[in-house]
């Protein structure tokens, strides 16, 4: 994935005056059901509601046409990230389909000073949020400064210590981001999830609750029932992805589809209608989205979500249910429930991702762990074929820690290394970390025995059960001790500042999305488990269990910061590279297997669905690929 | 009878406010907190938190406070305020939150209750009455496979029949049109059409235990010499047998009606999340795996209120059915 930088204000004013150029001689259309608000005139007219250069999507493969319900399923009331995925996915820009390049969405174009600390946006001219007040520069100044107050929010670029940053507002529709040191990364930032904090306020609407505008807001939140203004913001004016943003009809949006009804705590539906004021047209000028409405099932019940799927209640669905078990199930009912299935890449490099605690508070495990030698005896004893077949049907290749090979940074050897089956070479491995075998088992050099805990989550990724047993057995034979931990999963994070655990497992984060989530190629953060201590160190929390790293680790880390501070694409390559190379030299973790792809189920009248489809969290599949543009074909 | 009501009234505030101690005792025991559980969804999204952010948080949530601290404010909010706290998942007070589930929980188990007594009681008089007749026999077996089948099973069952056979999807209790209608007659249909499924799951289970308590209990009674007696005496025979050993028999029966409740919410957690219906079970469940302690912190309460009420229930319909109990304790 080579996320491409735009130098200079970017060329796609050409591209849009070409659409443009072809666009007075074709009348700009609205749906047929705006048609009675505009003539009874609740709702201004297409001209006025639309911006003076609105994005011009081109259709995956052909001019939709309006009217239509698409139904899917939430699990449960609090699984914001479907909606995320569906609706929520509009920021200042956007990937595009390809995920290679950064695009103009909210922003029409941007410049970046000389030393990479200044961001220029231009907005587009006559933004509207979906209540009609204007969407201006103003509305993310507000949200840098309520998200600037200590107490308010978090998990956003907004918050970081480490390069805080300012807004200077220019005028309406221009303003400057500006970071304290140079920032070679933000624009990635924007055009994933975590960027939609900024766009996803609006300062006319949320400035009711904040006692820098309201001085009475702190006794309107009390007499509301909360306890702090904070909280009466946070349930009123939830940003980017929260859950309980869905559940506010009247906080004003720029998506797509806006709330109709709203994900209360006590729904069993919600349901999304369309914005008749999204400023984006198809090809011939069609205001967008085509699609009417959004209903969501809220249901707690994966196989309530499977049998609606099967029997053609569903329209566009992916997420809970198309699992490895269902797959022959969902191909099977393909022509009863009336649906297709459609390919997903996963940006996942692993089905399993095994981690030695390299900074483990014991000092001859410690030293054991941190051993290249012992993990490659490790990895030698893995027959992953035998895991491929039992667990995956067949599906997937025996994998390590590194980026996938749709990826441009993938490489063979890194992926491939010590991925065989060879108990000899094991033996050998072992022998020069400096174990000895007594009987059955290894033990240390001084005979005291070796036998190591391995935490896992079954409730996490059900395949994991199946996975560890066979892992259990097979290192066993090769002569590990091996004892499987099944836990909670918040004990499974309480036992990481501790440091006092052998190894723990997760999936393989980091195939597509490599330069955002290095967690298995450096001790990047809280999510580099086999480096805790010193991922602590690197981001400067916690100094009273934060360690220096080993140096090839320290190399990482210095080669990190200049990346993110790089303006130039080509040099941020480079040092991604070197930073793998220094990966695949020390073979922190272990991997098993490079997942087979998974699939969406998506009903056959249903047009413009993108295949295959990337599929990641910070790249929200299918929002990338633009479900505004999907239609359903009359028959 | 008033000095009974009043001593098991007093019982009952002591039984609740020890209920209430516990339950908040128990929530907080698990490593960690609601936060940390957040902060373990977010970074298995991809999503980068500041460790400061988290703290400040946890600041704000209240959580460093000691235990007693926090059991105070707690207790005091909901006996002046009846407010029960504020959900962390759900960003919302969690009065807002538990009415409606707990209304559907106590409908829904109402009348799974309900039908268990239809089904078990005829069955029962029945079986002792015809004591290893092919019948009694035959009534065992059913009741035994009933009590065998595990919920969820027989749920997930159901749902896999009705989609192979009638081709609908069973979940839910309300079609999306009456969700949020008022009742009528209409979504009253609409919603015994949904609510037979998760009903019929539900007493089944419960069936086999009743009509063996009722079977023994009355086979005691039936031997006994005043049995006889009104026989010779020429007594109808069903009035032989409903109006004394029947009323005896149900003596243990009544007495354990306020713990029916409790157990028919906890055995139908896992029934409400397959069936997908609105009830206290799964927003328990959730808020237990998310450390979402106020939340679920009130539906223990709750539930802890209903036992309570139920086994007050119980005692007074135990003291109206037999004299006994009414003069043993004046």
């Amino acid at each position: 994935m080579r996320i491409g930088l735009f130098k200079g204000w970017v060329s796609t004013a050409a591209l849009a005056a070409v659409i443009i150029g072809a666009g007075p001689a074709l009348a700009q259309q609205q749906a047929p059901m705006l048609d009675d608000l505009v003539a009874s005139g609740d709702l201004p007219p297409l001209e006025e509601r639309l911006p003076s250069n609105p994005l011009v999507v081109e259709p995956v493969e052909s001019i939709g046409t309006y009217g239509g319900t698409w139904r899917s399923a939430l699990r449960g009331g609090l699984d914001n990230a479907w909606i995320a995925r569906t609706v929520a996915y509009d920021g200042l820009v956007r990937y595009n389909r390809e995920w290679d390049e950064i695009i103009p969405n909210l922003a029409e174009s941007w410049e970046i000073s000389e030393d990479s600390r200044t961001y220029t946006f231009k907005l587009r001219e006559g933004l509207k949020w979906n209540n009609g007040t204007p969407f201006t520069s103003e509305d993310i100044a507000f949200a840098v400064e309520l998200f600037s107050e200590p107490g308010y929010g978090v998990g956003s670029f907004i918050k970081s210590e480490q390069n805080p940053v300012s807004v200077e507002v220019i005028d309406d529709t221009t303003f400057s981001l500006v970071f304290e040191k140079p920032n070679g990364v933000i624009l990635d930032e924007l055009a994933g999830v975590g960027g939609l904090t900024l766009v996803s306020l609006s300062k006319d609407y949320c400035s009711q609750f904040y006692p820098k505008y309201n001085e009475s807001a702190a006794e309107e939140a009390q007499a509301a029932g909360f306890q702090t203004w904070e909280l009466w913001m946070e349930d009123r004016c939830g940003w980017a992805t929260e859950t309980i943003r869905w559940a506010n009809p009247e906080l004003p949006f720029m998506n797509a589809w806006m709330i109709e009804e709203p994900l209360t705590g006590t729904a069993t539906r919600a349901t999304f209608v369309r914005n008749p004021y999204y400023w984006k047209v198809d090809t011939e000028g069609n205001q967008l989205p085509y699609i009417d409405r959004l209903t969501m099932r809220v249901s707690d019940s994966v196989e309530e979500i499977t049998l609606m799927a099967l029997n053609g209640e569903i329209d566009f669905q992916d997420r809970h249910i198309a699992t490895v078990i269902n797959q022959p199930i969902f191909f099977d009912g393909q022509e009863q429930g009336d649906y297709r299935l459609g390919a997903n890449i996963p940006s996942s490099m692993n089905t399993l991702i095994l981690q030695f605690n390299l900074n483990h508070v014991d000092e001859k495990r410690r030293e054991l762990f941190a051993n290249k030698d012992f993990r490659i005896g490790v990895s030698h004893l893995l027959d992953r074929e035998e895991i491929i077949d039992v667990v995956f049907t067949g599906q997937g290749e025996p994998f390590q820690a590194a980026p996938r090979p749709e990826s441009p940074y993938y490489d063979e050897e890194m992926a491939k290394q010590y991925t065989e089956f060879d108990p000899d070479a094991a033996a050998a491995a072992f022998e020069a970390a400096g174990l000895v075998r007594n009987g059955e088992f290894y033990t240390f050099a001084d005979g005291t025995p070796l036998n190591i805990t391995i935490d896992m989550i079954s409730t996490f990724r059900t395949e994991w059960v199946d996975m560890m047993e066979l892992l259990q057995l097979q290192l066993g034979a090769g002569g590990l001790d091996i004892e499987l931990n099944n836990i909670d999963r918040t004990l499974y994070y309480e036992k990481r500042p501790a440091g006092d655990f052998d190894a723990q497992i997760w999936q393989g984060d980091g195939g597509l999305d490599v330069v955002q989530e290095p967690r298995y190629y450096m001790p990047s953060g809280d999510e580099s488990v086999w480096a805790y201590r010193w991922a602590q160190w690197y981001q400067g929390a916690r100094p009273e269990i934060a360690e220096e790293p080993a140096d090839w680790a320290r190399e990482q880390m210095e080669l990190m910061r200049t990346l993110q501070s790089e303006g130039d694409a080509a040099k941020r390559d480079e040092l991604m590279k070197q930073i793998l190379a220094i990966a695949k030299e020390n073979f922190p973790v272990i991997g098993v297997s490079l997942p087979g792809n998974g699939y969406y189920i998506a009903k056959n009248n249903l047009r413009n669905v993108a295949e295959p489809m990337l599929h990641a969290y910070l790249f929200p599949t299918p929002g990338p690929y633009d479900p505004f543009q999907w239609y359903f074909a009359q028959e | 009878m008033l000095r009974f009501i009043l001593n098991r009234l007093i019982a009952m505030v002591l039984t609740l406010w020890a209920v209430s101690f516990v339950a908040f005792a128990i929530i907080q025991l698990p490593p960690g907190d609601y936060l940390t559980t957040y902060m373990a969804t977010l970074a298995a999204q991809g999503e980068r938190v500041d460790p400061r952010a988290i703290e400040a948080l946890r600041q704000q949530y209240g959580f460093g406070e000691p235990y007693v601290v926090q059991y105070w404010k707690w207790i005091t909010g909901i006996l002046t305020r009846g407010d029960f706290g504020q959900s962390f998942e759900w960003k919302a007070p969690v009065t807002t939150l538990i009415w409606g589930r707990l209304a559907n929980s106590i409908l829904l188990e109402g009348l799974a209750v309900v039908v268990m007594w239809l089904i078990a009681l005829p069955i029962g008089i029945f079986v002792a009455v015809k004591k290893y007749s092919l019948g009694d026999y035959l009534a065992t077996v059913a009741g035994f496979i009933g009590l065998a089948i595990p919920n969820f099973l027989m749920a997930l069952l159901l749902m896999y029949l009705s989609f192979v056979y009638f081709g609908t999807t069973i979940g839910g209790l309300f079609s999306p049109q009456y969700e949020s209608a008022h009742w009528s007659l209409p979504r009253l249909w609409d919603f015994l059409s949904h609510a037979w499924a998760p009903v019929l799951v539900l007493a089944t289970a419960g069936t086999a235990e009743l009509i063996r308590i009722l079977r023994a209990n009355l086979l005691d009674e039936l031997k006994k010499p005043y049995v006889t007696t009104a026989r010779a005496k020429g007594l109808p025979e069903w009035k032989v047998i409903l109006k004394y050993p029947v009323r005896v028999a149900l003596n243990p029966l009544v007495s354990t009606i306020g713990w029916l409740l409790p157990a028919l919410v906890s055995s139908s957690v896992i029934v409400s999340v397959v069936l997908n219906l609105p009830t206290a079970g799964p927003l328990l469940l959730r808020s237990l795996t998310s450390q979402d302690m106020y939340l679920a912190g009130a539906i223990i309460m709750l539930l802890g209120v209903l036992t309570v009420i139920g086994t007050l229930i119980s005692d007074l319909l135990l003291a109206w059915i037999d004299p006994r109990i009414r003069y043993g304790s004046k």
